[in-house]
């Protein structure tokens, strides 16, 4: 129910500049995720959104709203937003039900409607028989649930999500992706999350912006962003990638250090940098390979096996495997094909080509 | 071959670990109770039991007497009273200077916490000076300024006292509410904003509910130090003969004789009473203290002030100038005055005072009791400190809370009880005699100071990690090698600010000295207390600004050695 609309916004703490000219619609109902490494300005953007940062230099605004310019600042307790904080942040001094009531009272709601409100947000984050618990009482999971009916209470048109789930261990954080969600389905609202762990990004975003370094990598489906790389930095940031140095020649790709080369028809010259993800790496007859090597390690992992082949001197690639597919002995030869690769141009230096 | 012998090894070692440890332990607890426990029972017992059998005589003959109740009065209304406006001006203080984007909150914080070092009897001094019914400098420049007939203000009054107490107990408070603050998960007070919440409202539904553990812990420590406190109501009341319990206890021990003894008792036991339970209720909130998840890199969110800025700041302004800069620069400006009655013009400026200080044979040799006792009593707490700081955070013997709670008990205790107990003490009566010596003023210092240095020590202890330890260990490393090679360098900075934090207030000490001093011990807060009611106010405000500095540069020593983490 909400579109919200940056341009231009940077912000820089002293010296540091954390965010580079960020420009973006958000659109209503969309569930988009900020996804980047440690350090790399998501908070930043977010609580730029909340109205707990003011921006550098750029505008906002929320449904046409200018909330953020150069001559406006709407405070945060203007904005109509909900937010979920990592440290959740549940008032341990009031109850389950008076968390989750405050942004009412606050509005001034009358008594029974908060109520019934309350009680029905309980109802869909799962907490209707702790109303009267003290948040000390409750599990992390539950504490994080108390924050999320607090924060959709109000029916706000935005919600904030900054890493919701890493404070909670494995298995509730699986189930609490898909709870999320499902309540962004069922409510439509639009929701900004934030986080560093790539499968939370895949699993729930219409739209993921990666981020490096305070700037926007790439913007896509979460499949764009995985099959479609717009550098190595996004390739390697989300999943698991190969890396080969190699050089244009003659339609072919001739990888440094090795004898060996793989088929190229794209539009790159000079050195380019090979990118490969495990799983695109099959093992094939000797005759249509393009890849052979010698098996140095294996890694049992359940589902599949982790491999590294040895390719040349120094130079190892990781491959997945599948158990019940192969029985592979340690140093045996194998040849290789694949399914997908690429390619980006090479400046030297590996991992550094991103936009800054 | 050679694991095994290595495995009989650390066997062997790791039982004598375990004996090494009960020693410690067992000297400490073995220290508290002969100098600290046994003395406290013996003066509870003595009161009740004045003969040697059970009597309230004592009791009766005290408190039938209405100058003790005006007394038991006065404290108890001075002290309320300096709790109440203590608080009330901390807590915001606390926030404009933790919270908000207010000018200058840096120097603030610095300037306001290091009143905490301060010597009590110092604001007493300055506002003697400045608000005496006669001749102080503020009455008179206000009489002037507002052609009044009559002094505005009186300091020898209740009203007086409680400003004094109040205007040098609010650091307490300060410090405690700030700290919490500082600990206070950010992100609490950002979500009542997003959920709509004005910061004012923040403030009172969410900031001050989560913080009452913490004031009330404050404001219960600022009564017991202001119930506590002899060097304000002794300078400040005795004038105006406005007595408190402190004060009648160190009258009724001058008088001299048994009877005087014994009365002392009668009133020092209501005095401990009054701070142990006061304490201990204190510490009921402190265990409720709420515990939350807390996440990483939140940094406190800054209230913008908006126009008020500048209104805050000019407040904040306004009240470090009446309470900080205006007394010492009084006292300051009264060690170069030659004749009181007038102002301090150039002709009425000396040096002497300042002569007399650096000259007099009974000054310079008191300023040496003090330097060497407080020596002692730092240094031996610190040790105290640091084994209680590994007992506690790094292991799990059983009896290791005896001594924490001990040394926590001995420091609410007020100092005049611990003196007066001390006294009856180690007399010779239960066959140690240390009365007149400097070891008993050591023993009571320890007592009285050992646990702001243990709570250095032991807050740094908690936050090193024990796997830093455990690799030493695994290393090979034994007990003793261990804190030697890794625990010490860490925690250095904590144990170098611990020493300090013992030895400057009993650098400066006077509650204590006074009734424990003797012709050859005489310490430099005694020497001060003499020439401010007897002798000299200008060589006392002399004494007193050489203090101030001594504390100041030690201050700035102990931030730059510790680079910045450190300083009270
Ligand atoms: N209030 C602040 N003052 C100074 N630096 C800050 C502040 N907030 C964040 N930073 C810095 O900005 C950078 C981005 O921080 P953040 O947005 O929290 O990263 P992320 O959430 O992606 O981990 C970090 O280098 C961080 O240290
Ligand atoms: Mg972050």
């Amino acid at each position: 129910m909400s579109v919200i609309s940056i341009s231009h916004i940077t912000k820089s703490f002293g010296d540091v500049q954390v965010l580079k000219d960020f420009n973006e619609v958000f659109q209503d109902g969309e569930f988009i995720t900020l996804l980047g490494p440690s350090g790399c300005g998501k908070t930043t953007m977010l609580r730029i959104l909340a109205g707990f940062e003011r921006p550098t230099s750029g505008e906002l605004s929320i449904d046409g709203v200018v909330v953020n310019s150069d001559t406006v600042f709407i405070p945060p307790e203007k904005r109509e937003i909900g937010m979920v904080f990592q440290s959740y942040a549940v008032w341990p001094h009031m109850t389950v039900f008076d968390n989750v009531a405050y942004p009412l009272k606050i509005k001034k709601v009358p008594k029974d409607v908060i109520k019934k409100k309350v009680m029905d947000i309980l109802e869909v984050v799962h907490l209707s028989q702790y109303a009267d618990r003290l948040p000390s009482q409750l599990s992390g999971g539950q504490q994080q649930r108390v924050a999320l009916g607090r924060a959709l209470v109000a029916e706000p048109k935005l919600l904030l999500l900054d890493e919701p789930l890493s404070n909670l261990d494995a298995k509730l954080r699986e189930n609490m992706r898909y709870e999320i969600k499902d309540i962004q389905k069922k409510l439509g609202i639009t929701v900004v999350y934030v986080t560093h762990d790539q499968i939370e990004a895949m699993t729930m975003s219409d739209r993921v912006f990666v981020i490096n370094r305070g700037v926007v990598q790439q913007v896509g489906s979460p499949e764009d962003i995985y099959k479609r790389p717009a550098n190595q930095f996004v390739a390697d940031f989300v999943g698991k990638l190969n890396f080969l140095k190699g050089k244009v020649e003659n339609g072919r790709i001739q990888l440094k250090g090795l004898s060996q080369s793989l088929p190229y028809t794209g539009p790159l010259t000079g050195d380019v940098m090979v990118c490969i993800r495990p799983e695109n790496i099959h093992i094939t007859p000797k005759e249509i390979s393009v890849l052979s090597g010698t098996l140095s390690h294996i890694y049992y992992l359940g589902n599949e096996n982790d491999c590294r082949v040895q390719l040349g001197d120094d130079i190892f690639i990781r491959m997945s495997t599948y158990p019940d597919l192969h029985d592979l002995k340690l140093g045996q030869e194998l040849f290789m094909e694949l399914s997908d690769f690429l390619v980006y141009p090479d400046d030297g230096e590996a991992h550094t080509k991103i936009l800054t | 071959m050679a694991s095994q012998k290595s495995a009989a090894i650390s066997t062997k070692r790791g039982s004598f670990h375990f004996d090494a440890k009960w020693i410690f332990i067992i000297a400490i607890i073995a220290f508290l109770l002969v100098f600290q426990v046994l003395p406290l029972i013996y003066l509870l017992v003595r009161s009740f039991f004045p003969e040697g059998h059970f009597s309230l005589e004592a009791f009766a003959r005290i408190y039938s007497y209405a100058l003790n109740w005006t007394a038991l009065k006065n404290t108890i209304i001075t002290g309320g009273a300096a709790m109440i406006f203590g608080v009330l001006i901390a807590f915001p203080l606390a926030w404009l200077v933790g919270r908000t984007n207010m000018y200058g909150k840096n120097f603030f914080r610095t300037l306001f916490v290091m009143t905490y070092m301060v010597p009590p009897y110092v604001g007493a001094m300055a506002w003697l000076r400045l608000l005496n019914p006669n001749a102080g400098i503020l009455n008179k420049f206000l009489m002037d300024l507002f052609h009044l007939a009559e002094a505005p203000f009186n300091i020898y009054t209740l009203g007086g006292l409680t400003w004094v107490l109040t205007s040098f107990y609010y650091p307490y408070a300060f410090i405690t509410i700030s700290r919490a603050m500082e600990k206070m998960d950010p992100s609490l007070e950002e979500a009542a904003r997003i959920s709509g919440a004005s910061p004012l409202r923040t403030l009172f539904t969410v900031t001050l509910p989560l913080m009452m553990p913490s004031i009330v812990a404050a404001a219960l420590l600022v009564f017991v130090a202001a119930i506590s406190c002899y060097g304000i109501p002794s300078i400040v009341g005795a004038p105006g003969q406005i007595h408190t319990v402190t004060t009648r206890i160190i009258d009724y021990v001058y008088i001299g004789n048994q009877e005087g003894i014994t009365d002392s008792t009668v009133l020092a036991v209501f005095l401990m009473a009054l701070a142990l339970i006061v304490l201990y209720v204190s510490n009921i909130p402190l265990k409720r203290q709420y515990i939350t998840v807390s996440g990483k890199s939140t940094r406190p969110n800054i209230v913008d002030l908006g126009k008020w800025r500048w209104v805050a700041t000019l407040g904040v302004t306004l009240f470090a100038i009446v309470v900080v800069v205006i007394p010492f620069a009084t006292v300051f400006a009264t060690s170069f005055t030659m004749n009181m009655g007038k102002p301090l013009t150039l002709d009425n400026m000396t040096f002497k005072y300042w002569n007399t200080i650096f000259s007099r044979k009974a000054i310079i040799s008191s300023t040496q009791n003090s330097i060497t006792a407080a020596f002692l009593a730092a240094t031996f707490g610190l040790l105290v400190s640091c084994v209680m700081a590994y007992l506690l955070k790094r292991t799990n013997v059983k009896g290791r809370h005896i001594p924490d709670f001990l040394i926590t008990v001995g420091s609410g205790t007020p100092s005049v009880v611990i003196a007066l107990a001390l006294i009856m003490t180690m007399s010779g009566k239960f066959g140690i005699n240390i009365y007149n010596t400097m070891a008993i003023m050591v023993i009571a210092y320890m007592i009285k100071y050992m646990l702001m240095g243990m709570r250095s020590v032991v807050s740094a202890f908690s936050q090193i990690s024990p796997s830093l330890e455990e690799a030493a260990q695994i290393s090979g490393s034994g007990w003793v090698r261990r804190f030697k090679d890794i625990i010490i360098p860490l925690i250095l900075p904590s144990i170098v600010a611990g020493w300090f934090l013992i030895f400057m207030p009993c650098f400066y000490e006077l509650t204590m000295s006074t009734l424990l001093y003797s012709a050859d011990t005489k310490t430099l807060g005694v020497e001060l207390y003499t020439y401010q009611t007897y002798h000299s106010q200008q060589t006392a405000s002399a004494l007193a600004s050489a203090i101030l500095i001594v504390v100041m540069t030690m201050n700035i020593l102990l931030n730059k050695l510790t680079k910045g983490k450190f300083s009270i």
